[in-house]
């Protein structure tokens, strides 16, 4: 058990610099998940951590000891692979003592270990068996119990469910939780998948080019995105993005969507150009209600999930954010930036093509500053 | 007329498609094999197309087994197969070690590491005939010179030393096939495995015993098994090298097949020879076949 920090980390392979100003603190017992698209830096900064990887500057710390120079054994972390990792020739019991074998702790004790773990994982049965006859599942499961076997103070985890089928991939993930929960061993997890960062984390890094962009709780990240990139890259679907002009009407900010008034819930002096950019999550959006100030829509596409829809519909003319929005690597980067998609929980059917009414509603819209994307 | 592509009969299709090839095979592997069998089996001097067959009889076998000669090449073979084998192995493993590294100039040091393996084997040999020279050799002159020794080694006429320069020529010449076949083994072997163990605490002795070496086993079987039929089959090094002499030193099973048969003129005897190693090699391949398929994953 132990907190893990990182002071000023920089990583650079020649002139490309993979990592810069890598600054974090991570409290023991924190299940913290490192997210963003693929070559955001993610990796490397775990391989930095487990000591696979040289740092180009910085200190890295755990449980308050500088481990920037010492190596991945001796630092006292645990790590699970993408790929597991297995032993291919050794029995799941000789791959789950193997750390304990190598630091050189009597057989018998090992044992007591190993037999302790695959309880604790449901391997028992399986203890005699190599990794070639286990599912990926229970693999995936072996390559955790040679982490918790060795009692470390913290876990390391590379995409440890990208290998599963979706089913299990839900499954495995709030085993993982609780495991870590029961465990209370400080957790640093690496995903590309934000619906993973958003059900397991405690703590999200959300990291682009090398460069952190926000770290707070799940819902810190959803409900207030210090930037575009992170408000487009949380959430699923992604939330929807549209410019707009700034207005001060009353002493308020407003925009307009489409036709209609949109009053915003930021003071007007920080609003400084004449337009902003303005987002709003598929959920937040409500469809149906006269009585709210709206515009109506033309539906081009119905999803419906049973009671669940998405609805999808053109982003008003003239209104859709094109070019570099700075979002690219989410989970939608292919979504058309004509379209926008509302998410209602509700009975009544929708057909394509149908006209219905929208309303924004006021404390739900996000502004960013169209130059520097960030949240205003 | 029979529907090719249904399903019923499609594998007929296939066995149709094979059968010229299958032919082929029988034609220039089995048949030798049932020849050599047969010849051995039968009191010739000279093997001649178109002779009368000879009654069938076993005492070219049991020669065989009675000769000392006989006895005296299983020895050579088994000593030579153990020596070359397990060097070239070490010095191919060591190799491939080298230059699976990065480091500068690394294509450069895999081509040398392949090199005597692309040299022609009389060529080869033939230089070292020259190097290994009691006389005029570069490598008496250097012993010498480094007053490792104090008379020229008689390469030639020593049993011993001729036995061990047959060695050192098939050791240069058999360890790159080892070095490459390691290397490609060793670049199959996933990072992460080796990653895990340095996190697992292993250090760089460990890891090569925990991880290097089991997953090499099932190349190690294969290219051990290449060796050895190479040195039981291989002519040319010896034969350009000692001519199987000096009094049987060198004088391996597939020496002693071509003196039955072509210096003797004894090819019953010969192919008798010929049939045993035949399956002596079966037998060994298959062992150590058996055995590193298992070990695989």
């Amino acid at each position: 058990m132990a907190n893990i920090r990182f002071n000023n980390v920089q990583k650079s392979y020649g002139p490309f610099e993979a990592i810069r100003n890598f600054d974090l603190s991570v409290e023991d017992g924190d299940f913290c998940v490192f997210v963003g698209p693929s070559g955001c830096g993610k990796s490397t900064a775990l391989k930095m951590l487990a000591g696979l990887e040289a740092t180009s500057g910085g200190t890295i710390e755990i449980g308050g000891r500088d481990v920037t120079d010492l190596g991945p054994g001796k630092r006292d972390i645990a790590m699970v692979f993408q790929n597991y990792a297995l032993y291919p020739h050794m029995t799941v019991r000789a791959n789950i003592g193997f750390g304990l074998k190598m630091r050189n702790m009597d057989k018998a004790q090992i044992n007591a270990k190993v037999e302790e773990a695959a309880a604790m994982l449901e391997l028992t049965d399986y203890l005699d068996r190599r990794p070639r006859a286990l599912s990926g599942g229970q693999r995936q499961r072996v390559a955790l119990g040679r982490a918790i076997v060795r009692e470390p103070s913290a876990f390391l985890m590379d995409e440890p469910l990208s290998n599963l089928d979706a089913k299990l991939r839900v499954q495995t993930r709030s085993e993982i939780v609780k495991l870590q929960k029961r465990l209370g061993v400080t957790t640093i997890y690496v995903t590309h998948d934000q619906v993973e960062a958003l059900t397991m984390a405690t703590k999200i890094v959300v990291m682009r080019g090398g460069v952190i962009q926000q770290i707070g709780t799940p819902e810190a990240l959803f409900e207030t995105p210090a930037n575009l990139f992170v408000a487009g890259f949380i959430g699923s679907p992604g939330m929807n993005f549209f410019r707009g002009p700034v207005e001060v009407e009353n002493g308020r900010a407003v925009t307009r969507f489409g036709d209609q008034k949109v009053t915003l819930n930021v003071a007007p002096e920080k609003l400084s150009g004449t337009h902003a950019i303005f987002g709003i999550r598929p959920e937040h959006m409500v469809v149906g209600d006269t009585t709210m100030p709206g515009a109506p829509v033309a539906l081009s596409l119905v999803e419906s999930l049973g009671t669940e829809k998405i609805l999808h519909f053109p982003t008003p003319k003239g209104q859709a954010l094109e070019g570099d929005t700075g979002i690219e690597g989410s989970d939608d980067a292919e979504r058309d930036a004509q379209t926008m998609l509302a998410r209602v929980i509700d009975d009544r059917r929708y057909r394509d093509g149908e006209t219905v009414h929208v309303a924004l509603p006021e404390g739900k819209v996000h502004v960013f500053d169209p130059d520097s994307h960030a949240a205003l | 007329m029979i529907d090719f592509s249904s399903p019923r009969h499609r594998s007929k299709f296939g066995y149709l498609l094979l059968a010229p090839a299958v032919l082929l095979m029988a034609l220039i592997i089995i048949y030798p094999i049932l020849l050599s069998v047969d010849i051995s089996l039968q009191d010739v001097r000279i093997a001649r197309v178109g002779a009368d067959r000879e009654p069938w009889t076993t005492e070219n076998y049991s020669w065989l087994f009675n000769s000392g000669e006989f006895w005296n090449a299983v020895w050579v073979t088994a000593k030579m197969v153990l020596t070359v084998g397990g060097i070239s192995l070490i010095i191919g493993l060591a190799t491939a070690l080298l230059v699976n590294q990065r480091f500068r100039g690394r294509s450069l040091a895999r081509l040398f590491v392949a090199l005597p393996w692309a040299v022609p084997e009389v060529v080869a040999t033939v230089i070292w005939a020259w190097m290994l020279d009691s006389s005029f050799g570069v490598i008496n002159w250097l012993l010498l010179r480094a007053h490792l020794i104090s008379e020229p080694i008689q390469f030639a006429s020593n049993a011993t030393a001729a036995f061990f320069a047959v060695c050192l020529v098939m050791i240069w010449k058999g360890y790159p096939l080892m070095s490459i076949m390691l290397l490609a083994g060793l670049q199959s072997i996933p990072e992460e495995q080796y990653q895990a163990a340095r996190v697992d605490g292993a250090n760089v002795w460990k890891r090569f015993i925990y991880v290097t070496l089991p997953n090499l086993a099932p190349v190690i079987g294969v290219t051990a098994v290449m060796t050895t039929l190479w040195v039981f089959r291989d002519f040319a090094i010896i034969y350009v090298l000692t001519q199987g002499g000096p009094i049987g030193g060198t004088t391996t099973l597939s020496i002693l097949t071509f003196e039955q048969s072509f210096s003797f003129f004894k090819m019953g005897q010969g192919a008798a020879v010929g049939v045993v190693t035949m399956i002596i090699c079966a037998v060994i391949s298959r062992a150590l076949v058996g055995r590193f398929a298992s070990s695989a994953h």
